[in-house]
């Protein structure tokens, strides 16, 4: 993205062009006098990529309105279906709000890495580190009062991500290994791990499936209300996306990440260690997913189960941080939308038939028309004056 | 553990090494061209599964396996022409465009199989009558050598046999070297009149087609179904071979082989019932591709302008 940062001025279009070209050069009917013509924008001004974002949305909302249609559902139904499952009522509502709840954390995860240009493909991987770590507090220190061992494991679920993200920042900085397959294959390596501690040293001994013994209830985060599973997990959700927002806008070190994510050469010229910056930087990214690794134990599952491994939400993460543009603010509403796609989308699911996976298109075409419509508010259309 | 180094199980290592190198071979091939010509692809996860479920899907529905093959390479291409549409000419972040379509091609095969196959909630996992191995007469005839390399299926041939293909593509043709000259410097090429962009889209193009054909090899030779996590990693597996590869075809068939026979030993290791848990053998491949990208950070062949989009005039 950091390449379209210089915008190279346009030529003003002659009136002699006309003349000289007229009729042999084909391209010249573009110059023509009252042509229509494409060109660079100077600025671009920010309130343009929400329009495009808003209107990339709603191409998406068609094209998969037109895929609903060939599978033989009336659009409409499906639509419906899907806003009725995900904010038709109090109670769906509130439970998007539980679904968003992890996909905010790792939205961030991947908003923070890749605003400093690393590509932390990571965030599932960090988000089961995080459930290991706070497994792992809970499991080694059970004397400790519930103050204190709150506190300690969400500091273990943030040092467990962080650690797994490190791995990958480490090779990175020492070795130059390209950081977008180290994250992927240690992704694949911790959920063997993980699966080997579920059937091995932390399998609970009451049940015969991969899962671990269910934790003491005076560790469930408390809830909002008496009527949803909605949990602590989500205000801290809320904070540690102003946490971030204040960090990349206010700190030293979001100067320094903004700075290395333009241009890694020169943030180094200008004084930045781009070695620290790249290691701090995973560090928080890898503790944001293992936090929500923490609110997902902690608010809602009170044991690690096979749901740790089968959720793709660091997945989701990085589509949600892509859609919101990178943005904080940005994550929060893209968050809460996709986490609604997929509460709805098991209600489509039984309503008009349609298969649930459908989420997982709407996902992929909503980014790919996102990113295109994030390089076409770049551009301008421009009627040229007529001369004479 | 004596077992184990029989006659019997080497070989059978071996004649598994070439099938399991078999699609990371054809998809690092392909993704080596589109590579040279400046682009890197990374959604070769999604295009795989694509091509493994269009040619799944055609296969099952005409009864015709080399149609399902057809079917792949169309799904894998077509693909391959979005990445070159928002790559080449709308010029996204390369990353960003290949993590984005990972995602619509996951997300695409998961849902059209389930929107084909699936009924009152349930998939039925219908399977296809799958790719026998194609023996060659007389040769497959030699003890141990027969069996090993003349006794696979056509895809493991076919991705043999564009080793040295692409490598004379890619060094002794002219528009294979137009398309290297491309990823090196594409101002100076663009000023000699080769055309930039229709040359990424033919490499990107054919680099969709051939992941497209790996993922197939996976679910009309190698299995005889499509399952959601049927690539399992393949891809990523592919693209860390070119970087371990240091871009060159010859390098590329040496790291898939040695992938291939890693994986395959592990294989019979876990069933020759050795006391090491599984999880252990499943996260080694993931493992051994991280340290050999560790250790092999040779850069020299490394297009130069990979990932680095052209705009003619900036600069």
């Amino acid at each position: 993205m950091s390449e379209q940062v210089a915008d190279a001025p346009q030529d003003s279009p002659r009136p002699d062009d006309h003349e000289a070209g007229a009729g042999r050069d084909p391209l010249s009917m573009l110059f023509q006098p009252g042509a229509w013509r494409l060109e660079r924008r100077l600025h671009t001004r920010p309130v343009y990529e929400l329009y495009a974002t808003l209107i990339a949305l709603a191409i998406t909302a068609v094209i998969i309105g037109l895929l609903v249609i060939i599978v033989g559902v009336s659009p409409l139904d499906a639509f419906a279906s899907l806003y009725e499952g995900a904010f038709g009522n109090r109670e769906s509502a509130l439970e998007t709000l539980v679904q968003a709840t992890p996909l905010i954390l790792t939205g961030l995860c991947a908003a923070i890495a890749f605003r400093a240009g690393v590509w932390n493909i990571g965030g599932q991987g960090q988000f089961i580190a995080g459930a290991i770590g706070t497994w792992w507090v809970y499991d080694t220190f059970p004397g400790l009062p519930a103050p204190v061992l709150f506190v300690a494991m969400f500091c273990g679920a943030a040092v467990f991500g962080a650690v797994w993200a490190t791995v990958a920042s480490v090779l990175l900085v020492r070795y130059g290994t390209n950081e977008i397959l180290t994250t992927v294959m240690l992704n694949f390596v911790i959920d063997s791990g993980l699966s080997w501690l579920l059937s091995g040293p932390w399998q609970a001994n009451d049940t015969p499936y991969s899962q671990t013994e269910r934790m003491v209830e005076s560790t469930f985060l408390p809830r909002f209300f008496d009527d949803s599973r909605l949990h602590l997990g989500f205000a801290l959700a809320l904070v540690m996306a102003a946490v971030i927002h204040f960090l990349v806008r206010r700190t030293t070190l979001g100067f320094e990440l903004r700075a290395i994510g333009v241009n890694k050469q020169a943030a180094s010229y200008k004084g930045v260690s781009v070695g620290a910056a790249i290691i701090a930087v995973m560090a928080i990214s890898g503790a944001l997913a293992g936090l929500a690794g923490a609110g997902e134990l902690l608010g809602l599952h009170h044991r690690i189960n096979f749901e740790f491994g089968g959720q793709a939400v660091g997945f989701t993460g990085i589509i949600v941080a892509l859609v919101a543009r990178l943005h904080p603010a940005g994550v929060i509403v893209v968050a809460i939308a996709f986490a609604g796609l997929l509460n709805g989308a098991t209600q489509m699911q039984v309503g008009t038939g349609i298969p649930a996976a459908l989420v997982d298109v709407i996902e992929g075409v909503a980014l790919v028309l996102v990113l295109l419509a994030a390089v076409a508010c770049r551009y301008r259309l421009r009627k040229i004056a007529h001369h004479g | 553990m004596e077992d184990f180094f029989t006659y019997s199980v080497i070989l059978g290592i071996f004649v598994a090494t070439f099938k399991i190198a078999t699609p990371l071979l054809i998809a690092a091939t392909g993704e080596l061209v589109a590579e040279a010509s400046g682009i890197l692809n990374l959604s070769l996860e999604g295009t795989m599964t694509m091509g493994a479920f269009s040619g799944f899907l055609i296969a099952n529905e005409t009864g015709n396996l080399w149609l399902g093959l057809v079917g792949a390479a169309v799904g894998g291409g077509a693909l391959g022409l979005l990445m070159a549409v928002m790559t080449a000419t709308v010029k996204v972040n390369q990353i960003v465009a290949g993590l984005a379509l990972n995602i619509l091609g996951l997300g695409g095969a998961f849902f059209w199989y389930r929107s084909v196959y699936e009924e009152g909630g349930a998939v039925a996992f219908p399977t296809v009558d799958r790719f026998q191995t194609a023996t060659i007469p007389l040769l497959s005839d030699i003890p141990a050598v027969g069996e090993v390399f003349f006794d696979q299926h056509w895809l493991t041939y076919f991705g043999i046999l564009m080793v040295p293909a692409t490598f004379i593509f890619l060094n002794r043709t002219k528009y294979g070297l137009e398309l290297r000259s491309i990823g090196h410097n594409p101002e100076a090429c663009d000023m000699r009149g080769v055309g930039i962009i229709s040359r990424q889209y033919t490499a990107v193009i054919y680099g969709g087609v051939m992941a497209g054909l790996g993922g197939a090899y996976l679910s009309l030779a190698g299995g005889n179904q499509f399952f959601d996590d049927i690539v399992a990693g393949r891809g990523w597996i592919a693209l860390a071979i070119v970087i371990f590869g240091n871009w060159r075809a010859s390098w590329i068939l040496g790291g898939s082989l040695l992938f291939g026979f890693l994986e395959a030993t592990q294989l019979s290791l876990q069933a020759s019932g050795v006391d090491l848990p599984y999880q252990l053998l499943l996260a080694l491949p993931f493992l051994l591709t991280i340290v050999a990208l560790v250790f092999n950070r040779s850069r020299s062949q490394v297009p130069l302008s990979l990932t680095i989009p052209y705009h003619r005039g900036e600069r």
